[in-house]
């Protein structure tokens, strides 16, 4: 019986042991790679770009994460409350305030519904080569026909984008990422559509 | 008969091990791939694939539910943490989270294993009470978003 008893402590032991030994062994290949992989997402959100210096971030926009500058414009990471959790994104933001890029890096969102985020380049495309303030389309059915319609109180500098189906607080998610990102780089308020370029 | 009462848990240690160090292996040389977080779904799932396992290798093994949430804490606490997964103070927390949802799994399921004991489907109905187990969980975790 207490023979039997030390079975599962000498298999956590052995366990830890050799994920410790791999951890440590792996870990300077591991930071080799995720600082390549980081490289190689950013140059492709702001195609054109090569090298990128980490700026200096007050921490203003709370959805702002960090903040890479290039000649050409900066990649912002962004990290904004889903529907099961944090989101990651790398939103590129050319010197003229366009989108040119966004990738979601991590999420814990529902599988099939707002994990739909990763891979719907429909979606993601919507924001490509606009600037502004984008916002989620709402739809309002006819309670007598059924029929739905899109509404929106649009400004001029607004962009309204399409939300993913059955995801629609993921959708807001990635917007709200994606007007930080563009409000860092024009200058504007990230809460409202003001804009002060140049700032 | 040889005494198994501690298989489980020795076969939790394994299959969370083995998990960890596919994990370790998918960060150092995949950094792209979003690994699942350590949330309650994927810790019943680890759970009700040792309870799988311990069940066809050791279908009449008693449990111990005193050992059980103390080595499940051990397991899901110290293991992540050795993986550099998670740090010390969130290690405690999955610890204690993990002891609580391999505890609650371990009872369910054998108490819906000790009603599905007899006739010939009963072979399979382990595997199909993980399942079940499995979407329950996920339901459960609905009720929280």
């Amino acid at each position: 019986m207490k023979k039997q008893i030390l079975l599962p402590v000498i298999t956590i032991a052995v366990a830890a042991v050799i994920l410790l030994a791999a951890s440590f062994g792996l870990n300077s290949i591991a930071a080799d790679r995720a600082q390549a992989d980081h490289i190689r997402l950013m140059q492709t959100v702001l195609p054109g770009s090569t090298d990128f210096v980490l700026e200096d971030y007050d921490g203003e926009d709370a959805n702002i994460r960090s903040v890479h500058k290039s000649e050409i414009g900066f990649v912002i990471e962004t990290a904004t409350n889903g529907y099961a959790g944090e989101i990651t994104m790398y939103i590129g933001v050319n010197n003229d305030g366009k989108v040119t890029g966004l990738v979601v890096r991590d999420l814990s969102e529902t599988f099939g519904l707002g994990a739909q985020a990763l891979t719907d380049h429909e979606f993601l495309a919507q924001f490509l080569n606009s600037s502004g303030r984008f916002e989620i389309a709402v739809a309002q059915s006819d309670a007598f026909s059924g029929a739905t319609e899109e509404v929106t109180e649009a400004s001029d500098d607004t962009v309204t984008v399409d939300a993913l189906t059955g995801a629609t607080v993921t959708s807001k998610a990635i917007v709200r990422s994606v007007n930080s990102a563009v409000a860092y780089v024009t200058g504007a308020d990230a809460a409202s559509s003001a804009t002060t370029w140049g700032g | 008969m040889k005494n198994k009462t501690y298989l489980l848990n020795t076969l939790l240690a394994a299959v969370f091990g083995t998990y960890l160090l596919v994990a370790v292996v998918i960060r150092t040389f995949c950094p792209q791939i979003i690994l699942p977080k350590a949330n309650i779904p994927n810790l019943v799932l680890v759970s009700l694939v040792a309870l799988v396992l311990d069940h066809y290798f050791a279908p009449d093994a008693k449990r111990c539910y005193i050992c059980i949430p103390a080595f499940s804490a051990l397991t899901f606490g110290l293991l992540p943490y050795a993986g550099a997964f998670v740090n010390p103070l969130d290690a405690l927390k999955l610890a204690a989270a993990g002891a609580v949802v391999f505890t609650v799994t371990t009872l369910l399921f054998t108490t819906i294993q000790d009603r599905l004991s007899s006739g010939p489907a009963a072979k399979a109905s382990a595997f199909f009470s993980a399942v079940s187990l499995y979407m329950a969980s996920q339901c459960f975790m609905g009720m929280f978003l």
